[in-house]
């Protein structure tokens, strides 16, 4: 799937990386701990985390993930969209709670 | 003017105004007056010394300030021979002498005062700072490093175009900057051209090794060289040293505080995750002298690319 079908399914805001939303995902991380984020070595990865500052997109961009999707309706720092602007990283929000986007995601990753 | 944030400024800038302390750019030399004197005195004051403001104090500790504009507006009202007891402004927005710096000019950005009363820990005024104090000693302090980084440059050798190194100089609880180093790092040698595995294997070290600075040390560097045949990442902090390494090479181990955790990390996967990503790995730490921690990711040639793990 790509991160436009995430877009569409989830009904998510997309925050920064309009560009980018063409881009690949094969494989999903849902979790608030950066420091595990840091040690999931999977390509073409989707980041699902409902932290919202900063840290999410350095982390994100480390381990070269394809978008960042934050849950739970929340808005995050404006520093952290405007980071995620300048590395052109997909930023997407959504209202749904982390389980529910892990439901929805399984459902688009079947197809 | 347009709004200035030192988010964009070169490193070496940054530095200086986190090291340099309000203290060290404050005017000591102060004007001050008393709730009893004229506002008429006060404005004499501010003639005579070429000031703007003066703060009124009872003893050592500031209780108002009286600017240009309240002498303005009592020449304007008529009550110039007023004590300025009833005049003068009471919300004071003041800074603390061991403050940053960076924290003085973030406030001339945000509250629009020409200057702003300077406390002690023991809340005595101790100082007032304006923007031409900051001016002037960050003029001379950026001479002094200017002069410093000439030197350092002069006898460098021309370095090759595929090999790269810098040092970065990382601060405690700098959170606001935290990762834009090793962002740095991983855009500068993903430009090498590098097999984005390994690629991701140095941006994971740099970024762990960076935020161990950040949150555990009193503060280090952080160094890169790379070359197409390796590159090695180097932490040196100058304490508190780890007083159990084995313990801190443990998965889940962390001495780290809610506040920290409350940012997503501290999870004590810190260490043993530079380890599991290098190809070599190598710890020495002395409480009270601080840290060096080194990793090295080898480049081998493209056709047998194999991930060694120690």
């Amino acid at each position: 799937m790509n991160l436009s079908e995430v877009v569409a399914a989830l009904g998510c805001q997309v925050l920064a990386g309009n560009s980018s939303l063409t881009q690949n995902v094969e494989n999903v991380c849902a979790c608030d701990l950066m420091s595990d984020v840091l040690v999931v070595e999977k390509d073409n990865l989707l980041l699902v985390t409902s932290l919202t500052t900063e840290q999410v997109v350095r982390t994100a961009d480390i381990v070269g993930a394809h978008g960042i999707l934050i849950s739970n309706g929340k808005k995050p720092l404006e520093k952290t969209v405007q980071l995620a602007h300048q590395l052109n990283l997909p930023l997407l929000s959504t209202k749904l709670n982390t389980f529910e986007v892990c439901v929805e995601l399984g459902k688009l990753l079947k197809k | 003017m347009t709004n200035f944030t030192l988010d964009s400024s070169p490193s070496v800038v940054l530095e200086l105004t986190l090291r340099l302390k309000i203290r060290d750019v404050m005017t000591t030399e102060l004007i001050l007056a008393e709730k009893k004197d004229s506002l008429r005195h006060i404005q004499q004051l501010m003639k005579h010394n070429r000031i703007t403001g003066v703060p009124i104090v009872e003893g050592k500790r500031l209780v108002g300030m009286v600017s240009v504009d309240d002498i303005i507006q009592a020449l304007d009202g008529g009550y110039i021979d007023d004590p300025c007891d009833h005049h003068m402004s009471r919300q004071l927005i003041v800074l603390e002498d061991d403050m940053p710096l960076s924290l003085g000019i973030s406030f001339f950005e945000k509250y629009h005062f020409g200057r702003f009363p300077v406390l002690n820990k023991d809340n005595e005024l101790v100082g007032i700072v304006t923007s031409r104090d900051i001016l002037t000693s960050l003029l001379m302090e950026m001479n002094k490093e200017m002069e410093h980084l000439e030197e350092k440059l002069a006898p460098q050798k021309e370095v090759p175009p595929e090999c790269w190194s810098r040092e970065f100089t990382l601060h405690k609880f700098d959170f606001e900057h935290a990762g834009s180093a090793s962002g740095t790092i991983k855009k500068e040698i993903k430009d090498k051209g590098l097999d984005p595995k390994n690629l991701r294997r140095i941006a994971v070290a740099s970024y762990e090794m960076e935020m161990n600075l950040i949150v555990h040390s009193l503060g280090g560097t952080l160094k890169v060289e790379h070359t197409p045949e390796r590159t090695i990442l180097e932490a040196t902090d100058v304490g508190p040293g780890i007083e159990d390494v084995d313990k801190a090479m443990t998965e889940g181990w962390s001495t780290a505080n809610d506040w920290i955790r409350s940012l997503g990390f501290g999870a004590g996967m810190g260490l043993p995750n530079i380890k599991r990503v290098s190809d070599e790995f190598f710890i020495q730490s002395q409480v009270g002298k601080g840290t060096l921690v080194r990793s090295i990711i080898y480049h081998p040639p493209e056709k047998e690319v194999t991930h060694e793990h120690s």
